[in-house]
């Protein structure tokens, strides 16, 4: 019997699905890309944008059609804005955060589906069901016993609440080199175009000694790149102040086993919010080979009035001070950066200043955003007031600034021997394609797959605006 | 972080569309100037609202002001004592850091309308404070409980009538007046009042980093 996920979102998504496939697949289902063989089919939403909220409404509609011929479970979890939830209850069979993954085997046997086959005789009811006999291959992983569903109270959505439970699910990592550890769920910043704080609820931090057993293991399996994540991973620990380490200090544990493993293997985070950024941090990062020297420090607008606007809590003159730190104590970090223009009310010069911010900054890369409304996020309540057109043209102002300076910077790598990890097949044919420790990317003429996860060496040979082109040293 | 239904243990109404609910304090642990989020007991609709009531205060009060399209001011404004809420906080950052409180800070709140309950909460729980505070309103009827301040310190900035203490906006005020650079500023409310103000106090000297805000959405 076999299951297909919808996964819409950003990293934490991808992640989070990750452990959802392990729980489908430890009850017996198997993964298919083709939604039309499924019996169980889910979504893994995202309510960044009305447009992926959109989606979920179009599959299940789908979906429900297709019940009129087969039998089919359906579910909806993940980033569910709480008016988005009371719709979705109507038309999904099943919609719980994220953080109650561990309790679907239970919601799962309330329709009477003890194992895959059982989907076979879903018609038949309940009362012909036996005892339940779940296809459990670790149990010690996977704890049913003793699981009760939450008491509901009086229909609130708390999505944070039980992500403790949900960590503890191993995941089903999609990659055999590549990894990410969620440390931190939750926002509670309340940037006015954003919606996390009132789908993932409050900041949630993992215990770090469940992260550094799950990295100690993902090294151990020989993972080369792990990312921690978190909706503001360095707010890390600061929801348990005196009883969790802090961001800075599980950073610094981090390296000390780096350091003793003998392995080589890189540690990103990502993304930080610039308020937590600490000085201590980033000297943390300088001190460690593992730590990689790539900084994400999201800037949004390099205008103050911009920034009060968002609710971002941070100047640019603040902003500025962690990226001096950086350079100072990391001089060959690189940074990146996401961007949101046409924000609301945002005028040529303020335009201006978020242009001079990345001439400033020298990004590596910028992920720029042009601002779509958020439903359910602050700033939903203000007219989108920059036309579509002028918001691509503001787009591609601001890219032309950034590829000025990262192609600078990419230039400066010709002639360089740089450690990449292989990725995977490049789209130019007969190359394969890597990323530096500062997520540069570089491809190289090779056609052995057999590198695709493993570090070598390249030297770097000509250089365009986001990317490299080399040779493999042997 | 508490997070639970707690029990409204009154309602003070101060203008027709403006109220403080009182509600049960749980024990909750709060720096002047944070927020909570806040709902009515088992609604899906939750939003941000400064505390007002002070840190030492025997309950939780939040000032609010109905808005016709809300999702939870209206629902809040039909509640009475015993209702429940929902909370979770507190949270925020718009705080009176320690290092401004030692020496002879100087502070100047700039509020327009409910955007002056953070500073109510200040003021109530740091004795000796040495501030002032601008509260734009359009009316003198606005001035909420505004016998709970000092009255050489506290200037109602009225555009819509002549009975406060100043006729015109806050940033009126801002412009007619000099205001000694290491002031630290804080200001909290609309966000178009917060731009204009800010601009005002940046050409009089005021340091990025004496300027603090929360806009109120």
């Amino acid at each position: 019997m076999k299951y297909h996920i919808v996964q819409l979102g950003c990293q934490m998504n991808i992640s989070d699905g990750e452990r959802v496939k392990e729980v489908m697949e430890r009850l017996g289902f198997e993964s298919t890309d083709d939604e039309s063989e499924a019996s169980l089919l889910g979504v893994i939403a995202c309510s960044v944008r009305q447009k992926a909220i959109d989606k979920v409404y179009s599959k299940i509609q789908k979906w429900n059609k297709w019940k009129n011929k087969k039998n089919l479970i359906t579910f909806v979890t993940g980033c569910v804005l709480p008016a988005d939830r009371l719709k979705f209850l109507k038309t999904f069979d099943m919609v719980f955060p994220m953080s109650e993954l561990p309790q679907f085997p239970e919601m799962i046997q309330q329709y009477g589906i003890v194992s895959p086959a059982g989907l076979m005789s879903i018609d038949r009811g309940l009362q012909e069901m036996e005892k339940p006999v779940l296809n459990i291959k670790n149990e010690a992983a996977f704890q049913l016993k003793g699981i009760k569903f939450p008491e509901k109270k009086k229909g609130v959505f708390h999505p944070e609440k039980g992500i403790e439970d949900f960590w503890h699910i191993t995941p089903h990592y999609g990659s055999g080199f590549e990894a990410f550890i969620p440390i931190q769920n939750g926002c509670n910043k309340f940037c006015s175009f954003c919606a996390v704080p009132y789908t993932r609820g409050r900041e949630v931090s993992r215990p770090s000694g469940e992260i550094m057993n799950e990295l100690k293991y993902l090294v151990e399996k020989g993972y080369k790149s792990i990312t921690l994540l978190g909706q503001n991973v360095n707010s890390y620990g600061l929801d348990k102040k005196g009883k969790e380490v802090s961001f800075a200090s599980l950073l610094e544990m981090i390296g000390e086993f780096g350091n003793s493993s003998g392995k080589d293997f890189w540690v990103y985070f990502t993304s930080p919010h610039p308020r937590d950024m600490t000085e201590e941090v980033i000297e943390v990062i300088s001190r460690y080979k593992c730590l990689a020297k790539q900084i994400h420090l999201p800037i949004q607008s390099g205008d103050n009035e911009v920034l009060v606007r968002m609710n971002r809590k941070h100047t640019v003159d603040q902003y500025r001070k962690i990226v001096n730190s950086i350079r100072r104590l990391i001089p060959q970090a690189t940074l990146f950066t996401d961007i949101i223009v046409g924000f609301t009310g945002e005028t040529e010069d303020q335009l201006e200043n978020t242009r001079k911010a990345i001439e400033e900054f020298k990004y590596n890369m910028a992920y720029i955003a042009q601002y779509s409304v958020r439903p359910g996020a602050a700033s939903s309540r203000w007219v989108d007031d920059i036309p579509k057109d002028e918001k691509k043209r503001r787009y591609h102002l601001l890219t032309d600034e950034l590829m000025k300076h990262s192609h600078e910077y990419n230039k400066n790598l010709i002639g360089k021997t740089m450690d990449v990890l292989v990725r995977g097949k490049d789209r130019k044919q007969g190359y394969l394609s890597a990323l530096t420790e500062g997520k540069i990317i570089v491809r190289f003429p090779s056609d052995n797959t057999e590198l695709i996860g493993s570090f070598v060496k390249v030297k770097v040979e000509s250089a365009a605006p986001f990317s490299t082109e080399g040779k493999m040293i042997i | 972080m508490s997070d639970n239904f707690q029990k409204i243990l009154n309602v003070r109404n101060l203008t027709n569309s403006t109220f403080v609910l009182e509600i049960e304090k749980n024990g909750m642990i709060f720096e002047p100037g944070q927020h909570i989020l806040l709902g009515k007991a088992g609604d899906i609709h939750h939003r941000e609202y400064s505390i007002y009531s002070g840190v030492d205060d025997p309950s939780l009060e939040v000032l609010v002001k109905e808005v016709e399209e809300g999702d939870v001011s209206k629902k809040l404004k039909r509640l009475k004592s015993n209702d429940e809420v929902e909370i979770q906080g507190p949270l925020g950052f718009f705080t009176i850091e320690e290092e401004f409180l030692n020496g002879d800070s100087s502070f100047l709140f700039i509020s327009s309308g409910t955007g002056i309950s953070p500073f109510h909460s200040m003021v109530k729980s740091i004795p000796g404070l040495n501030y002032k505070l601008l509260h734009g309103i359009r009316t003198i009827d606005e001035a909420y409980e505004k016998d709970q301040y000092d009255p050489d310190r506290y200037i109602a900035c009225t555009s819509r009538d002549n009975n406060g203490d100043f006729h015109g906006r806050v940033t009126d005020y801002i412009k007619s007046h000099d205001i000694d650079k290491n002031t630290h500023c804080y200001l909290c409310g609309n966000f178009e009042m917060i731009r204009d103000a800010m601009d005002l106090l940046e050409e009089k000297g005021i340091a990025q980093d004496h300027l603090h805000a929360e806009v109120y959405f």
